[in-house]
């Protein structure tokens, strides 16, 4: 990103924290590797020159408002970040007066993890029609003109669909099968903010801990079901998983269905119901006809 | 694939002012269906989580029904409305990770619907049967 | 003179020990790097540095039957796991060796956790010593180094056209293969250098801040997911469940992590460690302080995993480091 424009997030990050209207700003600053980025705090009005924004802040960072409510909280945010800012909206997480939103026009991401910059975007960003956030009270950046969505923008999706059932039964098995149930995937994810997730519920005990093929099956299903129709698209869960399971598969499905059969995309606006909370009394989709 | 001798396990999740009041039916007027089926009551059609569906697959069931009221008969006014949306998306996501759809079968039936409840569970075991046994489920550490 | 072996003549002794025991080896999978059973020599990822998970789930399973009670004649029969086999483990670095080796002071001490002490005896350990540090890597800082034979039973060490094997225990000696082994007087290359990080005097430092804000600033980030407890070589928290399938109970053991957000929690619901920075104290006061004071060293190997998979960067030498320089606000 140009240097005036990290320079444009420091000073409105600084602006926020002398006059009082945050507390605190999370934005990205530099990883123990020294090239990479990380989610930073920034307390102090003096620190803010620790703020970074390059093609390695690939955070979603939203996930840290759902624990700071109540407080006056400043945030950077990209244009897939700040549909999760909607989706938590929508869903009374957060509270629109709490948080002033730095929102960054974004040119995509890089394939990342420590100490790893990758030479290509991230698949996420190849699909992205949404370069300037959402929501935002202050844009950094120029907003600019949007490619058309086009149907290879769920060509993964459709090649899944395209296997045969026994072939998609084991392909997934093979993934379920590396799952050590670190949860990386939830706890990364600004969608899952539960206080008790169904996987920690002891009565029933739908999971447990045990880490078998049939029990991490529900995991990631029943997961991706949670989140039909919330689901950002940020990809931080296939990031983090440290056996490279195939997340954004599901969750890709799963949006792509409820565009089709709903004409909804999550976090657009805040205000509109998520689909699976609503209903049309003569729609058709296939269900007891 | 079909395999002989094979008596499918089923699941059927019915709502307690419609279906299962039709199922009832049935039994007093002495209409037989294959006795695969294991019922479970709920208040509604809409009460019924997909953690529950894919449960009773993990549980060794080999097919799972759902049957509720008519859309615009629900006696809760909108609860099969819900469970139609969720039930769409769940069956879309379960045969996308490869259970086949067909072994999740949602059915409106009303409390006079004695005969189409028989007619449903037959079909429904006819197509478990051609359909074979969910393949091999782990149950255990 | 030392003895070496081939490159070619290796692949034939693990192809040997695929059939005479369970050989656990390094392979690549979906661009991961896991320690799984091989039957076929050629699956083995010969040119890894480190796997993702360290070998301790071949000690202490993600997922572990401790027994099952089935019904029997009216009453209920106990049927212990005694499921344990014959394992070589090949690949084996010297800091997960090290781990193993600290992970038996919780397990073997009295009373000694039977079902790994079985799995600690019917396994074998070939290390191999690693030609390069990774930039994560810190194994000198915590008693260790790239190429130290301490902890394994067999040490290979890379010289060009095969290994050197140094046959460390009487375990060891019993797998080598005496017949593709040739002398030599090749001599091992100097192990890799790596960044050093302060841990000398840690303990006091770490028993010093524990009332520092520090932690709650560092536990901004976190996620207080499972992975730093989960691909550490040493970590070994975990949950006891009972499973009821079908009529058989059965008692499962599985990997837990201080991370996660009940893991404190009490009947009635009370929480002592309420708070992402108690929580996350807890991880390092547990691997810095308090695992050192009863068993002598502290729960970390260098190996790095951590620092690799963390998703916010919670860096622990960057901790050690900042803990160092607290200076200290109270006592605990």
């Amino acid at each position: 990103m140009a240097p005036e424009l990290v320079q444009q997030i420091r000073d409105k990050a600084r602006e926020l924290l002398t006059s009082g209207a945050v507390d605190c700003v999370i934005g990205y600053g530099r990883a123990t590797d020294g090239v990479t980025a990380r989610p930073l705090f920034v307390y102090e009005p003096e620190k803010v020159d620790e703020l970074i924004f390059d093609e390695t802040c690939t955070h979603n960072l939203v996930g840290y408002l759902v624990n700071r409510k109540g407080k006056k909280t400043g945030i950077v945010v990209k244009p897939c970040d700040s549909r999760a800012i909607n989706v938590l909206l929508n869903e009374g997480q957060i509270s629109r007066d709490d948080v002033s939103i730095i929102g960054v026009v974004c040119d995509g991401v890089v394939e990342t993890g420590w100490n790893r910059v990758g030479e290509a975007q991230q698949a996420r960003c190849q699909y992205c029609h949404q370069h300037t956030p959402v929501v935002y009270d202050f844009l950094i950046g120029e907003p600019r003109e949007e490619s058309p969505p086009s149907a290879e923008d769920y060509a993964a999706v459709a090649e899944m669909e395209a296997k045969s059932p026994e072939e998609r039964e084991a392909f997934w098995a093979e993934q379920f099968d590396r799952c050590c149930r670190c949860y990386a995937c939830r706890q990364v994810c600004p969608a899952c903010y539960c206080t008790e997730c169904f996987v920690d519920k002891l009565d029933p005990m739908w999971v447990g801990i045990r880490v078998a093929p049939e029990e991490n099956r529900i995991w990631h299903t029943i997961r991706a079901y949670h989140l039909a129709g919330r689901c950002s698209g940020c990809n931080e869960c296939e990031r983090v998983c440290p056996v490279n399971i195939p997340l954004s598969l599901l969750n890709r499905k799963m949006a792509r269905d409820v565009e089709d059969l709903f004409g909804f995309q999550a976090g657009l606006d805040d205000k509109e119901m998520q689909p699976l909370g609503a209903f049309e009394k003569d729609e058709k989709l296939g269900i007891g006809e | 694939m079909a395999v002989e001798g094979f008596s499918p396990r089923m699941v059927g999740f019915l709502c307690n002012w419609c279906s299962y009041a039709g199922a009832d039916m049935a039994g007093t007027s002495r209409m037989s269906y294959p006795a695969n089926i294991r019922i479970i009551r709920v208040p509604c059609s809409g009460r019924v989580d997909p953690l529950l569906i894919i449960k009773a697959f993990q549980q060794g069931a080999d097919g799972v029904l759902i049957a509720g009221c008519h859309p615009g008969d629900c006696h809760y006014v909108e609860g099969n409305y819900y469970a139609r949306r969720r039930l769409a998306i769940f069956r879309s996501l379960l045969e996308f990770i490869g259970i086949d759809s067909r072994r999740l079968r949602v059915e409106w039936v009303s409390a006079a619907e004695g005969k189409r409840f028989s007619n449903v569970i037959t079909s429904f075991t006819d197509e478990l049967v051609k359909l074979g046994p969910r393949s091999e489920v782990q149950v255990g550490a | 003179m030392t003895q070496v072996i081939s490159k070619s003549d290796l692949m034939v002794w693990l192809g040997r020990l695929t059939e005479s025991h369970r050989l656990i080896a390094p392979v690549d999978e979906a661009g991961t790097t896991l320690f799984q059973r091989v039957s076929r020599v050629e699956d083995i990822a010969l040119d890894f540095t480190n796997t993702v998970l360290s070998p301790k789930e071949w000690f202490f399973p993600p997922t572990e039957t401790l027994f099952s009670v089935e019904k029997k004649d009216g009453g209920i029969e106990l049927v212990p796991n005694e499921g344990v086999e014959e394992n070589v483990i090949f690949g084996v670095r010297p800091c997960d060796a090290l781990g193993i080796a600290l992970l038996d002071k919780p397990f073997l001490n009295e009373p000694a956790d039977a079902l790994y002490g079985r799995h600690r005896d019917k396994t074998t350990l070939i290390g191999l010593s690693c030609r390069e540090a990774r930039p994560e890597c810190f194994c000198t800082s915590m008693g260790t180094a790239p190429d130290d034979p301490a902890n394994v039973d067999v040490l290979l060490t890379e010289v060009a056209d095969g290994y050197i094997v140094d046959a460390v225990t009487d375990k060891g000696k019993a797998i080598l293969p005496q017949d593709l082994l040739k002398e030599s007087d090749v001599t091992a290359p100097p192990p890799p250098s790596m960044a050093t990080v302060p841990v000398e005097g840690i303990e006091d430092a770490m028993s010093q801040s524990f009332d520092d804000p520090y932690w709650e600033r560092l536990a901004d980030r976190c996620l207080h997911c499972k992975l730093c407890a989960y691909v550490c070589p040493i970590c070994y928290c975990f949950d006891v469940r009972d499973y009821n399938d079908k009529g058989t109970v059965q008692r499962v053991r599985s990997w837990e992590s201080c991370q996660s957000s009940g893991f404190t929690t009490i009947a009635g619901g009370y929480d002592r460690r309420a708070g992402k920075g108690p929580h996350l104290r807890q991880r390092f006061g547990h691997k810095l302080l308090y695992f050192p004071r009863e068993f002598g060293s502290p729960a970390c190997t260098g190996c790095g995993r951590c620092v690799k998979v963390c998703p916010v960067n919670i860096d622990v030498r960057e901790v050690i480091g900042d803990v160092q320089g607290l200076g200290g606000t109270s006592g605990q």
